[in-house]
């Protein structure tokens, strides 16, 4: 591959591939927090005692870690239609990846919890706190100070995993590249072109990852 | 219950054949590469390791979706007509291939630095250092992380129906193409997975247990 025809490729689909970036970014956006709240929701019946949910919860984590999300994508976008819940593509796969990822979050966070000591707790009843006022005031902040890091590679996974909206047909980076093959004829160049896209989107928030870790690292730990 | 699931389940069990071929494919070469790599990566001069760390950043991020269209569309680019299986499955291993190896890298280097001086002591040479002391060690410590690798490959293998190889999520995209009863069949299929995918996942949580220290 020679480098000047494939600038001018570059220059020349530009505005194609920065659409399709921006819809990358705007569902990352929307599903990076939406996990993180799903992730949070889904570790409070296990830290709360609250026996039935936390075992329904459990089976909910193990069953999104371990089935892929492109077929959990399918059932929200082919199979809410037959509930008569008609939501778009861009919806159906916030949600899919948001709760594939809220599991894997959960994971990241009860590990963070469990690795704080029982004081923390008795601290907290010592002083008349109520159980949530301690989970929420002592205990998570805590412990999502200590899995910042993983929190930060997991986000770089989410962004990722953005690509597979492309299955259900929304205009992200990576379907806009298949869509440009087939208008620019250019099979080779136009995804190494999306590849540099995605390295520069990764290698950008891994690098604000990880000024955000040592910001906190030097701020609390 | 559930007649649609039932009538087509053969078909699945089927696609669910081609998807542990192709994961079993992928883990293998993938985890064999990572090693080599990765054993590679801590012994070999500066300009190796420079090649060896664009390899992991590159292919660690981008998403494997863009990297399997990516090899779909270069090999034919580069003169060789592979089927959809042939170009997933490569592109999959060459994935695959750079998180093992910074899992191997990373085990290499927390194996602890007494070990390393020991062995020079004793008058070992880098090459049978390696061999002997660091490399069985750091696979020790290696295992879950590649567990873990394995289990994200094995969901992975899922987008290579959208590249269109017939696996077990193609076969199920048909299945509901032709009977609409997407709930009932997408909910069988991920429980296909799951039973693919949970034991491996104990055993990864079971290793993290057991091979997470060395002596």
């Amino acid at each position: 591959m020679d480098v000047a025809p494939f600038i001018s490729f570059l220059t020349r689909y530009w505005p194609v591939f920065v659409d399709g970036l921006q819809i990358t970014a705007f569902v990352a956006v929307l599903a990076a927090p939406a996990a993180f709240i799903a992730g949070i929701l889904l570790v409070l019946p296990a830290v709360s005692g609250w026996k039935g949910l936390a075992a329904v919860v459990r089976g909910f984590v193990e069953l999104m870690r371990n089935t892929p999300l492109l077929v959990q994508i399918y059932l929200l976008y082919f199979g809410l239609p037959l509930l008569g819940i008609f939501w778009g593509a861009i919806t159906c796969g916030v949600i899919a990846i948001a709760l594939q990822h809220g599991a894997f979050l959960s994971e990241i966070v009860r590990a963070g919890i469990q690795s704080l000591s029982v004081r923390q707790w008795e601290a907290g009843q010592s002083i008349g706190m109520r159980r949530f006022a301690i989970l929420r005031l002592v205990i998570l902040p805590q412990a999502l100070i200590k899995v910042t890091p993983a929190l930060g590679n997991q986000l770089i996974v989410l962004v990722k995993d953005t690509s597979l909206v492309s299955a259900i047909g929304v205009m992200d980076l990576t379907l806009t590249g298949k869509v440009l093959i087939e208008r620019s004829g250019m099979s080779f160049e136009v995804f190494i072109a999306v590849a540099l896209f995605y390295l520069i989107l990764t290698t950008s928030l891994g690098i604000a990852a990880r000024l955000v870790e040592t910001f906190v690292a030097r701020r609390y730990a | 219950m559930f007649p649609v699931l039932q009538s087509n389940l053969p078909y699945l069990l089927q696609g669910a054949v081609y998807t542990v071929a192709l994961s079993a494919f992928v883990v293998v070469f993938g985890a064999l590469l990572g090693i080599v790599v990765g054993t590679i990566a801590s012994a070999a001069p500066a300009p190796v390791r420079w090649l060896i760390n664009a390899y992991v950043f590159v292919f660690r991020g981008v998403p494997v979706l863009v990297i399997m269209f990516l090899g779909f569309y270069s090999f034919p680019a580069v003169g060789l007509r592979l089927d959809a299986y042939t170009a997933v499955a490569i592109s999959m291993v060459v994935y695959i291939g750079a998180f093992v190896t910074e899992a191997v890298r990373g085990a290499i280097a927390a194996v602890p630095k007494g070990q390393v001086e020991a062995a020079m002591s004793i008058g070992m040479r880098r090459i049978p250092m390696l061999r002997e002391i660091i490399v069985p060690q750091a696979l020790r410590l290696a295992v879950a992380p590649v567990l873990n690798i394995s289990l994200m490959a094995i969901k992975q293998t899922s987008y290579a129906s959208i590249v269109g190889a017939w696996e077990l999520s193609f076969a199920a995209r048909e299945v509901v193409e032709r009977t609409l009863a997407a709930f009932e069949i997408f909910l069988g299929v991920m429980i296909i997975y799951f039973l693919i995918c949970y034991p491996l996942s104990k055993a990864a949580a079971l290793a993290e247990k057991r091979f997470s220290y060395v002596h």
